[in-house]
């Protein structure tokens, strides 16, 4: 049987290049349901946007070209049985366009498999807010019957971090981004060490090195700045709304880093490497004899110096000087509250 | 016929199809596939509908009666993604939920994470939500210019993935301090995150009790791979993941239990507050607070209040501020 379907018009003679100095895949041959996840979602992506580029698609699919071509392939080979004329795929690339059309089968994703819906709802809990109960009921009201008890129990296996309070700043902080309306700032500027008054237009949250920041721009310094919700004391929603940035523009943001200039430098202790060295973003630079540690960090003076200090007199800040002085700085004014014996 | 190819063309069927398909219409229809008449076809049938479950589409059998015949179906409704019917701010709360944790770059089931966020961009219009799993997926592959996948990624996947199947592991796991891993077998209950770092809640078979590890600090892991979808355990009645980990590094059993008393100054932030979890006892005083909690581990709190900086202060017991002083004057001898 060989039924009558579009050929593949002018489907580009070459695959897109693939990347040449990309490592070894460590990893065992990918499942084939990876293909399939990623199909039941491009077949019914590509068919409420008929005519995105390849490049484009493959993007949103998380995908290279390649794979994304050879995945087109695969679907062209896809039918209902019997295997009648009409009852295949419709799958072309026209110049670099791709385009599907199909019977209505997959003209929506599945629903969520409670993989997707518990890690999205773990992500949820974690970051709290208000909306989080409703939220997380509409997950694993989107799990196939059958797999809500699933649901469920993963749900109680997956645990990113305590909620934030109900009225806490970050729980104000997530409306404000959902309604893109400007905040009032009352900030601990760590570098001044004082408390400053700012606008800002909140854009995303990302966290970094166990703590949350927030990503937006600062009115009066007219740029886009990190600032540490722990350092937010008060956060009032204002009326003036604004025009959040593209979604490229703010993926860059939450992988931004705190750090301007040269990474701080600390000496821990031989007690204490191993634990230092497992947060996020330490990096060692060598082991001494005794088995101390210097380890190094893309993070601010006092970030370093707290972190320094949470290792309880088992590290100490070295260098760049101004933040060694910022270290020696806090020890002096710490000691004094507990009156020297 | 390739899996994947079988797999969607059988779920073409069953969608296509007017009424329940039965088993030897099937049969006709994938010949190469589930010829015969024997267990084995049936056996791989099976193993493709769990397949399809797994990848969210529910194949249901259904007894037939008078009006229909027996056989297997896709309940329309039960497979497409339905309206999550949320109101904005609840789909902007998921969408930036779900962006940051992958942001991060580990986050247990990630891959999972970034098909949630495209399908919820179908489920909703959440605005660029598929665009942010894009590039999330993006980083999972490895492309682009985000670094190649560290070790703890891995780890995090397959963990993930014995979790939810109830697999026993095999761990090579470096203890804090250790020189040489040890190997144990034990059954992953659950990860959480505390402090930006990610750690394994689990049943350890040697000890015989619920241990936590330190994710970073596992050298190797291996799943046991047999009999995938039959799970090796049941986690115990009473276990809770959310206790374990919301347990302050103070409230470790360590010493016997002793109340402390810790002073804070204003302006004392609400994440500030937060860290002294939901066991403190917080009461308002001139210029400042005093927290009151129950400590069974004072050096963690002594770390903890020391990295608070000049505006935190240890006021009981006297042999913990004793400890804080003296630790600070050791430091400031060094640095002077």
């Amino acid at each position: 049987v060989s039924p009558a379907r579009r050929p593949p018009a002018e489907r580009p003679q070459k695959p897109a290049p693939a990347p040449a100095a990309r490592p070894p895949p460590a990893a065992p041959r990918a499942d084939p349901r990876d293909r399939l996840r990623r199909i039941l979602f491009l077949v019914p992506y590509a068919v409420r946007h008929p005519g995105t580029a390849v490049k484009e698609l493959a993007r949103r699919c998380g995908c290279t070209e390649k794979e994304l071509l050879e995945d087109l392939d695969f679907l062209l080979n896809v039918g209902s049985p019997p295997f009648g004329p009409d009852d295949f795929l419709d799958v072309y690339v026209e110049g670099d366009r791709v385009h599907v059309a199909l019977h209505q089968s997959f003209s929506r994703p599945p629903r969520f498999t409670e993989s997707e819906a518990a890690a999205l709802a773990a992500a949820a809990q974690a970051l709290g807010g208000e909306g989080r109960a409703r939220a997380v009921k509409a997950l694993r009201d989107s799990v196939p019957r059958d797999r809500r008890a699933s649901f469920d129990e993963l749900s109680g296996r997956i645990y990113a971090g305590a909620p934030a309070a109900p009225d806490s700043v970050m729980g104000r902080l997530q409306r404000a981004i959902a309604e893109r309306r400007a905040v009032r700032l009352a900030y601990h500027s760590a570098s001044r060490d004082a408390e400053t008054d700012r606008v800002v237009h909140p854009y995303t949250l990302a966290q970094r090195f166990g703590h949350w920041y927030l990503y937006g721009h600062d009115r009066q310094r007219e740029r886009p700045l990190a600032f540490r919700v722990d350092r937010i004391r008060e956060c009032a929603p204002l009326a003036e709304r604004f025009e959040a940035p593209d979604e490229a523009e703010l993926g860059r943001m939450r992988l931004f880093s705190e750090a301007r200039g040269e990474p701080v430098r600390l000496r821990i202790a031989a007690g204490a490497t191993a634990w230092a060295l497992a947060r996020p973003g330490i990096r060692l630079v060598k082991r001494g004899e005794d088995a101390s540690a210097v380890v190094e960090v893309d993070a601010g003076e006092e970030w370093a110096t707290r972190f320094a200090l949470s290792l309880g007199g088992q590290a100490e800040v070295l260098s760049p000087p101004a933040a060694r002085r910022h270290f020696a700085e806090r020890v002096r004014k710490t000691l004094t509250r507990y009156g020297r014996s | 016929m390739q899996k994947d190819q079988r797999l969607l063309d059988l779920a073409a069927l069953l969608l296509k199809a007017a009424e329940p398909v039965s088993w030897r219409e099937i049969q006709e229809q994938f010949p190469e596939d589930y010829a015969g008449t024997g267990e084995a076809a049936i056996r791989k049938f099976e193993r493709d509908k769990a397949d399809l479950l797994e990848l969210g589409i529910p194949v249901r059998y259904v007894a037939g009666d008078e009006d229909l015949p027996a056989g297997y179906l896709i309940d329309k409704d039960e497979f497409y993604l339905p309206d999550l019917k949320l109101p904005p701010e609840d789909l902007a709360l998921l969408y930036v939920a779900g962006s940051a944790a992958l942001a991060q770059g580990t986050f247990p089931y990630a891959r999972d994470l970034a098909h949630a966020l495209n399908k919820l961009s179908f489920a909703a219009s959440a605005p660029g939500a598929s665009e942010s799993a894009a590039q999330a997926t993006r980083r999972l592959s490895g492309e682009g210019e985000a670094p190649p996948a560290p070790e703890i990624v891995r780890s995090l996947e397959e963990l993930s993935k014995a979790i939810a199947h109830k697999k026993w592991v095999d761990l090579e796991y470096r203890k804090a301090g250790a020189r040489e891993p040890t190997e144990r077998r034990v059954n992953p209950y659950g990860l959480y995150q505390k402090a930006g770092a990610w750690y394994l809640a689990a049943w350890c078979h040697s000890k015989r009790k619920v241990l936590t590890f330190h994710l970073s600090r596992i050298v190797s892991l291996r799943v046991n791979s047999s009999q995938p979808r039959t799970p090796d355990f049941e986690p115990e009645k009473d276990f809770s993941l959310a206790e374990l980990a919301s347990r302050e590094a103070w409230e470790f059993e360590i010493l016997a239990p002793q109340r402390c008393r810790v002073r804070l100054d204003s302006p004392v932030s609400n994440e500030v507050l937060a860290s002294f979890g939901p066991r403190a006892k917080v009461s308002e005083e001139e210029g400042g607070v005093v927290i009151e909690i129950t400590v069974t581990n004072p050096a963690a709190l002594l770390r903890h209040v020391l990295s608070l900086g000049d505006a935190a202060e240890i006021l009981a017991p006297k042999a913990l501020r004793d400890d804080a002083r003296a630790m600070l004057a050791e430091l400031s001898e060094r640095l002077a």
